[in-house]
């Protein structure tokens, strides 16, 4: 599905990224986790061609598309939604999905799409016309989720999506993550809530110092001690 | 009365140009965090480029008005984001304010040297009558201009809202890092917000210069009026741009004519000096909106 191979990568003269190996399994959830500052978002600004690979390939299915822009990617079947706000904050609610399907093709298939997606998110149609700047912090995120699922994507990078949203909301994210994976879509995902997001995921990436430490399935990292200790807050038991 | 009417309508008139160029100044601001601060110059430019068509190639008004056009998108337009804009990166600091200065100079130095310093009578597109309501005497050409003006900032702002590209400009002004990962063409987006500020800088030329004839200095005072109107409107509205143009041009011509003459410049700083105080967002402004 999506592999990467020795990525470095990083910011002007620093290096973030020191080497970074990863396959993803098709239509499974990934949960990377690791400290503040560890190069989780630099990772997929990496995958998204938004900051230059040095070296390393990333391929995607049986593509190489290291260091292709995110117009392209789109295109191939790959969305992402950063860390934080990222909605047009002065244009309607309407108007920010159709936003995510510029690089459509068949610009037919946009009202439908945003039809479809309205239907799964009832709240952004109730606001379709609203600006999105007006709308709560977590109907932004669920707006965001939404824009990504107009092109349909066969890959999803999504980057700390619970931040700031209610328990309640939290868990509707999850949901709409864990249905796309049903539906095909593999998930890959940076969460600081570990336990939450690792009990959906199937495999879990340990990134430290810019190195993938432990990439396994998810289950084993939540019974893993020295996991619980350095990340998942408290202990766990057993 | 009738004299208020006619006061107020042709400084309508005159601030509908204002306007044009504040509303042009607005969208390269957006777009690319640019003060241009040689539009005053790029107002003035495009007559001089149809006087060139006219009397050096001898081109009937119709072709000499199309290259003047054509010539102004170019240079105005794609020249100068590319050669001036672009080279100081994305954020060009003071050093592009200064560039943009230079560019002003440059501009005005150029036409005078290579066309003349004197005032040159540029042909009108419009009839030059008058006609009488309640007493006024009403200048044909002032509200022809006035409605030209509106119209041409009517089809932007329609363009802007209702289109698609129209909305992706904006997403690339607005958050060009959000507009990149959506797969939005942000340098392209770019490039149109450049010529149509340089398509209004043409429009605004040929409808101002019959009236003023055309001068290698007409910008001067135009370009920094054009400034003080889009802050005065808000700095990052186009609606705010225009109020702020139009409302220039109808407090210039009515403290001219009832107030006095020699104060005359000073009053764009004043109404701006004011509007800082009273409403540092800018009359159409938001708090949320404001960049600078
Ligand atoms: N635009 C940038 N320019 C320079 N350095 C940056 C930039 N963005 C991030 N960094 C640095 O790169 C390192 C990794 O940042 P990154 O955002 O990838 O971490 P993260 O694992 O996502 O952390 P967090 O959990 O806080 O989101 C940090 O030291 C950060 O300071
Ligand atoms: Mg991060």
């Amino acid at each position: 599905m999506l592999e990467l191979s020795d990525i470095r990568a990083g910011y002007a003269d620093v290096q973030i990224l020191n080497g970074v190996d990863l396959a993803l399994r098709p239509a499974t959830i990934t949960t990377v986790i690791g400290p503040n500052g560890a190069g989780k978002s630099t990772l997929f600004r990496a995958i998204f061609g938004l900051i230059r690979v040095r070296s390393g390939s990333i391929r995607f299915g049986a593509e190489e598309i290291t260091n292709e822009k995110p117009a392209r990617l789109l295109a191939r079947g790959i969305a992402y939604v950063p860390q934080g706000r990222n909605v047009v904050a002065r244009l309607s609610v309407r108007h920010n999905l159709e936003l995510g399907a510029v690089t459509l093709a068949d610009q037919s298939l946009v009202a439908p799409r945003i039809e479809a997606v309205m239907d799964r998110f009832p709240a952004l149609r109730q606001h379709q016309a609203r600006k999105a700047g007006d709308l709560s912090g977590g109907q932004q995120k669920l707006l965001e989720i939404a824009r990504a699922l107009l092109l349909d994507p066969k890959l999803l990078l999504i980057d700390e999506p619970s931040i700031g949203l209610s328990p309640n909301l939290v868990r509707d994210v999850f949901k709409v993550l864990q249905g796309l994976r049903d539906a095909g879509v593999t998930v890959l995902m940076v969460e600081q809530n570990t336990k939450a997001a690792l009990a959906i995921s199937d495999d879990g990436l340990v990134l430290e110092l810019g190195r993938a430490r432990m990439h396994a399935p998810a289950a084993q990292l939540l019974a893993d001690p020295a996991v619980g200790r350095l990340f998942l807050g408290a202990a766990i038991e057993g | 009365m009738a004299q208020f009417l006619q006061v107020l309508l042709s400084g309508l008139a005159t601030g509908s140009i204002y306007a044009l160029a504040a509303v042009g100044f607005s969208l390269v601001w957006q777009a690319a965090q640019a003060v241009n601060f040689a539009q005053g110059e790029f107002v003035m430019l495009p007559a001089f480029l149809v006087l060139i068509g006219e009397h050096w190639l001898h081109w009937p008004l119709w072709a000499a008005l199309l290259f003047g056009f054509a010539l102004s998108i170019l240079l105005l337009g794609l020249a100068f984001k590319r050669l001036i804009v672009q080279p100081f990166g994305p954020d060009g600091g003071l050093p592009l304010v200064i560039a943009t200065m230079a560019l002003s100079i440059l501009l005005k130095e150029a036409v005078k040297t290579f066309y003349g310093a004197e005032a040159e009578p540029f042909p009108s597109l419009l009839p030059n009558g008058t006609f009488h309501v309640g007493g006024a005497v009403v200048s044909v050409r002032d509200v022809l201009n006035l409605l030209a003006a509106l119209a041409v900032v009517l089809l932007l702002t329609l363009f802007l809202d209702r289109t698609k590209t129209g909305r992706q400009m904006q997403a690339a002004a607005q958050n060009p890092g959000v507009a990149e990962i959506l797969g939005v063409d942000v340098a392209r987006m770019t490039l149109y917000a450049f010529l149509l500020n340089a398509a209004l800088a043409a429009v605004a030329s040929f409808l101002i210069t019959p009236v003023y004839l055309a001068k290698f200095s007409n910008g001067e005072s135009l370009g920094i009026v054009a400034f003080i109107a889009a802050i005065i409107g808000g700095f990052n509205r186009i609606r705010g741009a225009l109020v702020g143009g139009l409302l220039i041009g109808v407090l210039d011509n009515l403290t001219a004519t009832y107030v006095t003459l020699s104060y005359r410049a000073a009053l764009p700083l004043v109404l701006l000096i004011a509007v800082i105080l009273w409403r540092p967002q800018g009359l159409l402004g938001d708090e949320e909106a404001r960049i600078v």
